[in-house]
């Protein structure tokens, strides 16, 4: 039997998305509306750790900078929702390149915790409400809705098809970040610096535009996160949520996008699904992780033609 | 800026500072031999809180304090149940890694921090959960100013020798030359015929001991514990283990002291607010100025 090749069977399985509003319900609606999300922001980790091989531990950062960003800029300054989109996308991506310039000549597990401590200074500063702008702990009420030609995407289902649209783009991206000269690099750079660098690969340079890249593509998804829930507060961006993220990386397998969409399932939509367990979830989340990772080391669905070993 | 004040963050700052370094011991251990972080050492000496808690105040009802002997019991079991998680983390979720992809090691033990976290929760709840006093004797010295309890002293000075023990341990005899050589090279260290498994678990029963020792000091002297701590004083540990140096024994008393010396002033003459992001401020910048720590030698690159 010939098996449906994934380059058919990933739009196909877009488009079944596009008629989830006619079909779910508002829990499930909501649960996927953020799935549609945080799928985005595993996809941008996924740019930075598993493509270009870069041990970022602190990427829920980036998603916290876009939707702070929208949420000042619409609740300080009135600019439109969709306007801060770009915006977003670019104090992220800026912010993730300048952190990132002075620390990625350090070694694998030094930038893995560097990128914690950023993570860390980000929330804090956060928290002690800097420049009179980001609401301390309680965070930015009242992000408005946006409107595009007059309507207003102010239901459920018009916020999901915003977020499935936007997932749409990223997997674009992705894909042709794969067959790009940009992804080839970032993959060498991955498997052997030395030898990329020998070849007149600028190592420095590729693995800030990494950065810049994850960075912008998390602060789109930070966007779409302060539009649901019309608020933004420091608690969705700290350490457990780039811990998180990087898992979903990991335990999905490594520059896959099928990889990555199936561990953002298992680490994020499941434990919003058996939320009634609360009290184990994480106790059985926790052995989950390590009985994954021991019978298959790659991830559940890792890259093709990559079979053993670093 | 008053000096009484500024001894007072010094005596405050050492205290915190060994109990960082004991925990930061565990950590440079398992990266010396395994080049892995262990994120859930934090974790196991919570868990050495927790079961000294719970040996304690199975006793206590009353204000009276707890006989010497209770004590002691606390720390044996604490030490005992813990270096036994350390072994059984070892086998179950990390030995099947050792020659995967580094990362896969790593979401194991994020994994394994969840699971000893949120295990913790469901066993003493999520509350805080306060230890009784009187634990040790009430002793103070007013010293010009500056107040010493019975409790910083007795924590900065079995920190200072448990370290020099381990110092002297992995320094000066043969199983502790069958512990440098295999952080060295495991593959030459087997070859001379050391048997490389039975260092890797001594280092989980070493590292976990100490942490527990650590994490029942932590409740002691604050006073209470609650499930998800371990993380913080984990990283804090950690931080200090880079600090000195990682995978190297000295470089993590001396990273976890300057730690606890430098955390205690920031809080005492910036803020405690950004104590936290002031303590990842200074690892940078150490980190930028020299990669491998104060005490760092050159670390062969694990490939």
């Amino acid at each position: 039997m010939r098996r449906l090749p994934t380059a058919t069977l990933g739009p196909l399985l877009w488009f079944v998305g596009l008629a989830v509003p006619w079909l779910a319900n508002g829990n499930w609606l909501s649960i996927l509306s953020l799935f549609a999300i945080y799928a985005v922001v595993a996809l941008s980790t996924d740019i930075v750790l598993g493509r270009a091989g870069l041990y970022d531990m602190g990427h829920a950062m980036y998603f916290g900078v876009g939707a702070y960003t929208t949420a000042i800029l619409n609740t300080e300054y009135g600019v439109p929702v969709l306007w801060t989109l770009p915006l977003a996308v670019l104090v992220a991506a800026g912010v993730g390149a300048l952190l990132a310039a002075p620390i990625v000549k350090l070694r694998g597990d030094y930038l893995l915790v560097v990128t914690i401590g950023f993570n860390e200074i980000f929330r804090l500063s956060m928290d002690n409400n800097v420049g009179g702008l980001t609401g301390g702990p309680d965070g930015i009420f009242g992000v408005g809705v946006p409107s595009l030609f007059g309507h207003d995407f102010s239901s459920q289902s018009d916020l999901y098809l915003l977020n499935w649209v936007v997932l749409g783009v990223a997997l674009l991206l992705m894909r042709n970040l794969e067959r790009s000269r940009v992804g080839r690099v970032f993959r060498y750079l991955k498997e052997d610096e030395l030898a990329a660098t020998t070849l007149g690969v600028n190592a420095r340079a590729y693995k800030i535009l990494a950065f810049a890249l994850g960075a912008g593509l998390a602060g789109a998804a930070g966007m779409l996160f302060a539009v649901q829930l019309s608020t933004v507060s420091s608690g969705a961006f700290n350490f457990i949520e780039s811990v998180t993220l990087f898992a979903i990386v990991i335990v999905g397998g490594q520059a896959s996008i099928p990889g990555v969409l199936l561990g953002t399932v298992l680490m994020f939509v499941i434990p919003q699904v058996f939320q009634g367990l609360a009290q184990y979830r994480y106790f059985i989340f926790g052995i989950a992780m390590i009985v994954v990772m021991v019978l298959r080391p790659q991830g559940i669905w890792p890259r093709r033609r990559e079979s053993a070993g670093e | 800026m008053e000096l009484s004040t500024l001894l007072q963050q010094l005596v405050n700052g050492l205290t915190v500072g060994g109990i960082y370094a004991l925990i930061a011991l565990g950590y440079t251990m398992v990266y010396g031999i395994l080049k892995l972080i262990n994120f859930a050492h934090g974790d196991l000496a919570v868990l050495g809180a927790f079961i000294g808690l719970t040996v304690l105040g199975g006793q206590l009802g009353g204000g009276a304090p707890p006989a010497a002997w209770l004590v002691a019991l606390a720390f044996i079991a604490a030490v005992l149940v813990v270096s036994l998680a350390g072994v059984a983390l070892e086998f179950t979720a990390y030995r099947p890694l050792r020659h995967a992809h580094r990362l896969s090691a790593v979401v194991s033990a994020l994994g394994a921090s969840m699971f000893f976290e949120n295990g913790m929760m469901l066993i003493w709840s999520p509350q805080t959960r306060v230890f009784p006093s009187h634990i040790l004797p009430d002793i103070t010295w007013h010293l010009g100013g500056v107040v010493l309890t019975f409790t910083q002293v007795l924590i900065v000075f079995s920190s200072l020798l448990l370290m020099l023990a381990l110092y002297l341990y992995v320094n000066h005899t043969r199983f502790g030359t069958a512990i440098r050589a295999a952080a060295i090279d495991q593959d030459a260290a087997r070859l001379m015929g050391i048997n490389v498994n039975r260092v890797i678990i001594s280092v989980f029963i070493l590292g976990p001991a100490l942490g527990a020792i650590g994490g029942l000091f932590i409740g002691i002297y604050y006073r209470e514990a609650i499930f998800n701590m371990g993380w913080l004083y984990g990283l804090n540990a950690f931080i200090a283990a880079i600090i000195g140096g990682i995978g190297n024994i000295p470089g993590a008393m001396l990273g976890g002291l300057l730690l606890g010396l430098f955390n205690s002033l920031a809080a005492g003459y910036i803020s405690s607010s950004w104590q936290e992001a002031i303590t990842f401020g200074l690892l940078i910048l150490i980190l930028l100025v020299r990669p491998t720590g104060i005490l760092g030698e050159r670390v062969a690159e694990k490939v």
